[in-house]
């Protein structure tokens, strides 16, 4: 199964992840926009960061764990290379993901130099089981 | 074909009516040709059409001829509410607060400037940190970033960034009054940390250019502007900074539009009632973004005026560097307006629409009181970028304000399939346009066919008297994230 796809938009880029579990579709969708900042395979797995979010909705949860991946490369520079879920609860009333991410921290002398996002959108945001599967849709503001 | 229900009012404005979408409470008006009509997007009108439906919205929902889809508010969007029964929305703003421009004059001539250009080019590239993943050269301890929002490009100047005249020179004088710095998320202190007095990247850029049209003799001349007169332009924002206050009330509005009852047609569109404690925060934290955005594009000029004074190897103050102007086109901000004869406070919103006051209006610098306010319209890194100015029609008809830029006609992807094969920074240099960039897709992103022609735009703000030509600047240098 492929991970993840680029939306083709105007103005801005979209990224579409698959999963056979939710959790899976949440790290390929992550995992896809760290594409979209660098060549992810030029990244390792040197240290690790642990990631708590919250958010007020299930897609709220979802914007929020994209937008904390982007704070965390914007702020300290940290790129993810391989994401564990470790509990992801979409209970509608308190929805809550935990994860342990392994990565690395940019360099514009190895690594390639993509784009700058800005923030995870709701613009076109959609979560849904196909099938088997989980589709998730996200816009980026670059 | 315009769609259905959308009427011409006249040759620069569409009207679309309250029957275009239930729960529309104004009209929209969309300023475009029939020229820039083609490409006007089904998602943007109807963007227009969902902000008219935001309670306590005065006049119309506008939207400038550089129109495109955006989030919940399209891009070119101008929307004034009433401060009593009206909203304030942060996707009205827009990511990145507080994105705007700044043109620099100087005392060279294009031909001074040509053979050294390359040189030039990379001696700017070098000096000013741009890209992904850049840092730059400041360091901001919590204290000094509380004053910064506080006091925006002052804080620029007092730090050694420049001179206090520049302050003048500056859309609200560089610092609106009101941020509170306690409102701001630990979040945006450490992204705004490193990152005070970067370009960033996407569609920012600083660019030298030329002076080769003059529209205006006379204005021209107040803004010391003249023909094969070399100028830099600087476009950029808030940075990371910004776009973390704009995610956090992102958070916060969502909360407040179940709290409030507001019935929105489009997420992004949240909002809160303009005199609730969660629009009020909203609005203090955007004002100390907007002091950042105002602080970078100050610190940005000051080391572009140190580069070309070391670079032409001139004493300080030489090379008639100084400030033109600087505007903002992503805010939010009360303004006093005419409406149906009746002077009322409004809460404006422009995201991607520039400020363009009328001569005698009380904001302008002294300098500028008699001829309104310079407004800057940064094209494509191959085309051209304008300078204008406010008329008393803006004032009267769209709150003020005017176009921003050329507006995107392109998705990124499509822009690289088309640059596949080609050497976009070649074809521009048989131009005579150098150009740098930190990202090697940017340069094809941001190619020229990326974007509508600025000139169509411009012409259409002119035509439509919201603004009139000054002068018209082409690039010859240009730095990219």
């Amino acid at each position: 199964m492929k991970k993840f796809e680029v939306i083709d938009i105007s103005g801005d880029v979209g990224m579409k992840a698959f999963g056979a579990t939710v959790e899976e579709a949440f790290i390929n969708e992550a995992m896809g926009m760290y594409s979209l900042i660098t060549d992810i395979e030029s990244i390792k797995a040197e240290k690790s960061i642990s990631i708590s979010v919250e958010g007020n909705s299930f897609e709220g949860l979802l914007v929020s764990w994209l937008n904390e991946l982007i704070f965390q490369f914007d702020a300290y520079g940290f790129v993810g290379r391989r994401i564990d879920i470790q509990s992801l609860t979409p209970n509608p009333q308190s929805p809550s993901l935990k994860a342990i991410i392994s990565g690395e921290e940019f360099d514009t002398e190895r690594h390639e130099r993509k784009l700058l996002i800005k923030a995870a959108t709701y613009h076109k945001l959609r979560i849904e089981k196909t099938g088997d599967v989980w589709e998730i849709d996200v816009i980026f503001d670059i | 074909m315009l769609p259905e229900k959308l009427r011409r009012i006249d040759e620069t404005r569409i009207e679309v009516p309250k029957d275009y979408k239930a729960g529309m409470r104004v009209n929209g008006v969309i300023y475009v040709d029939e020229v820039l009509e083609q490409e006007l997007e089904t998602g943007a009108i109807d963007q227009v059409a969902n902000v008219a439906s935001l309670p306590g919205i005065v006049k119309a929902s506008m939207a400038m001829p550089d129109i495109h889809t955006g989030y919940g508010f399209a891009i070119g969007g101008v929307a004034a509410f009433d401060l009593e029964d009206g909203v304030v929305s942060p996707g009205g703003v827009g990511y990145d607060i507080n994105c705007g421009v700044r043109l620099l004059r100087s005392s060279l001539k294009k031909e001074e400037v040509v053979p050294k250009l390359k040189e030039l080019v990379t001696v700017l590239y070098n000096e000013i940190p741009s890209g992904v993943g850049s840092k730059g050269k400041i360091r901001l301890m919590p204290d000094s970033e509380r004053r910064l929002m506080l006091n925006g490009a002052r804080w620029a100047v007092e730090e050694g960034y420049g001179e206090m005249s520049d302050l003048e020179r500056i859309e609200s004088g560089g610092c609106i009054d009101g941020a509170d710095p306690d409102l701001i998320s630990k979040k945006a202190y450490e992204r705004g940390r490193a990152q005070q007095g970067t370009l960033g990247s996407g569609n920012h850029f600083l660019e030298v250019q030329h002076v080769d049209e003059i529209y205006d003799e006379k204005v021209a001349n107040m803004l010391g502007l003249f023909k094969g007169q070399v100028t830099v332009m600087i476009h950029t924002g808030s940075r990371g900074f910004g776009h973390q206050v704009c995610t956090d009330f992102l958070e916060v509005m969502e909360r407040a539009v179940n709290k409030y009852k507001i019935e929105l047609p489009d997420r992004e569109l949240a909002c809160a009632p303009f005199n609730s404690p969660e629009a009020q925060d909203y609005l203090s934290a955007m004002k100390a973004a907007a002091n950042y955005a105002w602080a970078n594009r100050q610190c940005i000029m000051h080391w572009t005026r140190e580069a070309f004074l070391k670079f032409f190897n001139a004493p300080p103050g030489a090379l008639g560097m100084s400030l033109i102007y600087d505007v903002a086109h992503n805010i939010a901000k009360v303004e006093e307006h005419i409406v149906d004869g009746r002077k009322r406070k409004l809460i404006v919103h422009r995201k991607g629409a520039t400020r363009a006051f009328p001569p005698g209006h009380p904001e302008l610098p002294d300098a500028y009181r008699s001829i309104g306010q310079p407004v800057l319209i940064p094209g494509d890194m191959g085309r051209a970028s304008f300078v204008l100015i406010g008329t008393e029609k803006a004032m009267n008809e769209t709150f003020g304000s005017t176009c921003h830029g050329a507006g995107r006609v392109m998705s990124r992807h499509q822009a690289i399939k088309r640059a596949k094969g080609r050497a976009i920074w070649r074809e521009l240099e048989d131009k005579g346009i150098i150009v740098r960039s930190a990202g090697r897709e940017t340069l094809a992103e941001e190619m020229s066919e990326a974007y509508k022609d600025i000139s169509n735009v411009v012409d259409v703000v002119h035509k439509a008297g919201i603004s009139r030509k000054v002068a018209r600047l082409r690039p010859m240098g240009v730095i990219k994230g």
